[in-house]
């Protein structure tokens, strides 16, 4: 396939189905989106010469991409809400969002396109500058569109932010860690013992979520200490199982009793609330916003957006650090890496703890702004979703980490409830009893996560953005076993 | 071990952070186990009886979990990657038999002329259609993977754990009259099999004998399981150690390419090692369903980490060693079930686990140096 085609029509797709599930005014934002993917993806592919030349391109792309979104939402607008709401009418609005969907798509995808032409570091530089222009002006995009997302978006993000954590131990370092969500239950829990009534410390928010991190690095090397001697499939069953312990403990440590030698110390002692969880966590304070508050997710979108740039720069200097490049040469050869001088134990524990600093971080900022906390939400299928996020991506490359994380988490979050919603109001009326009651949301998320497990180790191990050393290194393999692989291959 | 000569050559001084790690491993489960386990023998002494229906209920536990254990072992031994979908095939093998159960309408009132034939239809037909499940998983989502990092199976593995675990969830919509409603009316909830096996106590009449001071309940339920399983696991050994193709398997596992020189075929080999797992699976996802009377679509997480413990405690790749660590997790989470409490069990099993896997890699009877990790 030609790569432009490719671009729009990836950006196409994406946008087409956004606004087919969504529908009402989320064509807008389909329409921005589809622009962004195309106008981003025909610029990395053909080269231009002048920023109108680019323009040209971009936007012819784009508006292609633009053609699904129009489709999209009018096959909604007019074909899907009828069935839907009967008396509801509003086909005035079906029009305007499908042709500002159509305009925002080639709009975009021909700014992305002219952007690109500038000499060779500014390109990227605006090319950045757009994107994060975007996501500042979302909250205002939201509340123009009536979107009403932004409570799902929050948590996105925080997600994201804990994917390029456990990026950071399985892209970087190598190590697969199955138990990651075991230290957002660290960091979370230690929040919550902190700034809530529970114990009676109330502590600020804001010294809470250091000392969350900081435990949660602790946890991490405490955990990671035990694993040093093991490699691969082993180490990433104990990690499992840690990741199984924490949640576990959680759940039971309401009733603690400790016996020592016939003495009762501590008699039904409640630590961790049990399966009710802990709540209320206190929330940040800051002059002139005042606390922040649950039913206005502006304050929160803009600190978890700050937390972010801040995670990507530090984590972009730790990669080009001396600390990184260890934990690289760690992965592609431990044997190597320590007869040049590396220190594999340390190199592996700072792996451990500096992904779990993230992972602290990202559950004290999720207690706080859920305002509570329960054991389940650290199960087995949370840090399986996270390795879904870093895989799907690309191990290793932190903007691969962000989309991948993007489109696993919008999908969970956002897609299948609306897919879900939709579907049932669609079969309402009729008469099979399956599709009414099954529900999207719950009973295809696992197999969304899985399929993405499989279908990417199969067909694209390097993820969708791979980095250049990871996709090297995967290949490479090939050749090392060249001999077996023959071998296998004469007895088909 | 590389990394410690590279320092010590290297004239520092370091911190045996491995030691570190171990001694603090072991002073938390001394805290954390010894000491509530004093109270635990105290209690047992008190109360024998108990103590003998647990040891039951742990030898049926540990008849099942050695039977899925094969699964791990047996792969693990070839082709040497932890296959982290078994215990969802034998949660597929429940959900399977519960279906036929249904179809074949079998109920508490079938007289057992027919129950009898039935049931050993139901678990041959089980048997061989998670053996294929098996064999087509290994087909679609590990053969390419063989040559790749050792972790992009185990990544895919945990892909096909969670696609067939949502396949169990769907399966629970699945409600054609042909069934007679054995689903029943929702779709996430466990599911109930009717008790198709004999529930009275042989032992009753010991207590005649002997008085009320040996009342043990031994059912009849426990004994078809525990000689079910027994049998199988028997009949797989015998496979292995006596047929050519069981001679087949034992020399991939020891050297893939040698054995291929010596005109074995790797691919048909490594098959057979999925079907003859998926087979074993199967034939406990059955058992489990009559034995304990539910089946939900979380079960496999759970059975398929207490075997595959089982089978790293036994030595991976070793059968008798699997068959050995069923029993001995299926005994361990049966008195911490009665004695500790059922929520703890599974921290338990895995405690269990991390500690062999960085104490003894090799588990009980594997051979020293045999650290395949």
């Amino acid at each position: 396939m030609n790569k432009t085609t490719r671009a729009w029509l990836t950006g196409g797709i994406f946008g087409g189905l956004i606004a087919l599930i969504s529908g009402g005014l989320v064509g807008f934002l389909a329409g921005i989106i589809a622009g962004m993917v195309t106008g981003l993806l025909v610029a990395k592919h053909v080269v231009q010469r002048t920023p109108m030349e680019g323009f040209r391109r971009g936007a012819q792309n784009g508006l292609i991409a633009g053609m699904f979104v129009l489709v999209g939402q009018l096959l909604r607008g007019l074909l899907i809400n009828p069935i839907i709401d009967p008396h509801h009418a509003g086909l005035h609005a079906v029009y305007t969002a499908a042709l500002g969907g159509l305009v925002l798509s080639g709009l975009v995808a021909g700014l992305f396109g002219a952007v690109n032409t500038l000499p060779a570091p500014r390109n990227r530089a605006w090319s950045v500058g757009l994107i994060v222009l975007l996501v500042l002006a979302y909250p205002w995009l939201d509340q123009l569109l009536e979107l009403r997302f932004m409570n799902e978006i929050i948590p996105v993000i925080v997600f994201v932010l804990m994917a390029l954590g456990l990026n950071i131990v399985v892209g970087y370092a190598g190590l697969l860690d199955l138990g990651y969500a075991a230290f957002f239950a660290i960091g979370a829990y230690t929040t919550g013992l902190l700034a809530s009534p529970h114990l009676g410390v109330n502590m600020s928010i804001w010294i809470a979520i250091w000392i969350s991190a900081a435990v949660a690095a602790i946890f991490g090397l405490i955990l990671g200490a035990p694993t040093l001697p093991l490699r691969g499939d082993y180490l990433a069953i104990v990690t499992l199982g840690f990741g199984e312990i924490v949640p576990i403990a959680v759940n039971n440590l309401d009733k603690l009793n400790i016996n020592i030698l016939g003495y009762n110390v501590v008699k039904d002692f409640d630590l961790t609330g049990g399966s009710k969880g802990l709540n209320p966590i206190g929330r940040p304070w800051l002059p002139f916003i005042g606390e922040f508050r649950a039913d206005s997710p502006i304050p929160w979108y803009y600190l978890i957006l700050i937390i972010m740039a801040f995670s990507i720069f530090f984590i972009m200097r730790l990669r080009d650090s001396r600390i990184g490049r260890a934990w690289m040469a760690m992965r592609e050869d431990e044997l190597a890496a320590s007869s040049m001088g590396i220190d594999i134990v340390r190199t592996k524990l700072m792996a451990f703890s500096m992904g779990a600093t993230f992972s602290g971080f990202a559950g004290a900022f999720y207690g706080s702004y859920i305002s509570a906390i329960f054991p389940s939400s650290f199960a087995f299928d949370v840090s399986v979703m996270l390795l879904c996020m870093v895989i799907l991506g690309g191990m290793g490359n932190i903007t691969g980490v962000i989309v991948g994380g993007l489109i696993i988490q919008l999908a969970d979050r956002l897609f299948l409830p609306q897919l879900s919603q939709l579907v049932q109001k669609l079969f309402e009326k009729s008469d099979i009893a399956v599709l009414k009651e099954l529900n999207f949301a719950s009973d295809f998320r696992v197999l969304l996560f899985g399929l993405t497990l499989v279908i990417m180790m199969n067909i694209r191990p390097e993820g969708l953005l791979p980095s250049a050393d990871v996709r090297a290194e995967l290949h490479s393999g090939d050749d090392d076993d060249a001999v077996v692989a023959t071998g296998v291959k004469q007895t088909v | 071990m590389a990394t410690q000569s590279a320092r010590t050559s290297a004239g520092q001084r370091t911190i045996p952070w491995v030691w570190i790690s171990r001694i603090g491993i072991v002073i938390f489960f001394v805290l954390f186990l010894l000491v509530p386990l004093i109270g635990v023998v105290q209690e047992m002494i008190a109360n024998p009886q108990l103590l003998a229906r647990q040891l039951i209920i742990g030898l049926t536990n540990g008849a099942y979990i050695a039977l899925i254990a094969m699964g791990y072992t047996l792969v693990y031994g070839i082709v040497e990657m932890i296959n982290f979908a078994h215990g969802e095939v034998y949660m597929i093998g429940a959900f399977l038999a519960l279906t036929l159960v249904g179809i074949f309408d079998l109920t508490e009132k079938t007289p057992y002329s027919i129950r009898v034939p039935m049931l050993l239809l139901i678990l041959v037909i089980t048997m061989f259609c998670t053996a294929m499940l098996n064999v087509a998983i290994e087909r679609l989502a590990y053969r390419r993977l063989r040559n790749a990092s050792k972790l992009a199976p185990l990544i895919s593995a945990i892909g096909v754990s969670f696609v067939l675990q949502n396949a169990g969830l769907l399966w629970g919509y699945l409600r054609f009259p042909a069934m007679h409603g054995i689903m029943g009316n929702n779709a996430v909830a466990p599911k109930s099999f009717p008790s198709l096996l004999p529930n009275d106590n042989i032992l009753e009449g010991l207590t005649a004998v002997f008085g009320e001071n040996f009342k043990i309940r031994l059912a009849g339920k426990d004994l078809i399981v525990v000689i079910v399983s027994v049998s199988l696991l028997i009949a797989l050994y015998l496979f292995i150690q006596r047929t050519k193709l069981g001679k087949a398997m034992r020399a991939t596992a020891q050297d893939r390419s040698a054995a291929e020189l010596m005109g074995i075929d790797v691919n048909r080999t490594i098959s057979l090692a999925f079907l003859l797992g998926g087979a074993m699976a199967g034939a406990a996802g059955l058992l489990v369903g009559l034995y304990n009377g539910t089946a939900v679509f979380t079960m496999g997480f759970t059975a398929g980490l207490r075997s595959f413990t089982a089978a790293v405690l036994g030595g991976i790749g070793n059968i008798a060693g699997a068959m050995l660590g069923g029993l001995l997790i299926g005994l361990i989470s049966a008195l911490s079930d009665q004695y500790l409490s059922a929520k703890w069990t599974n921290a338990v099993v895995f405690g269990i686990l991390v500690i062999i896997l960085v104490f003894r890699p090799m588990g009980l009877l594997g051979e020293e140096g045999g650290q395949k990790a």
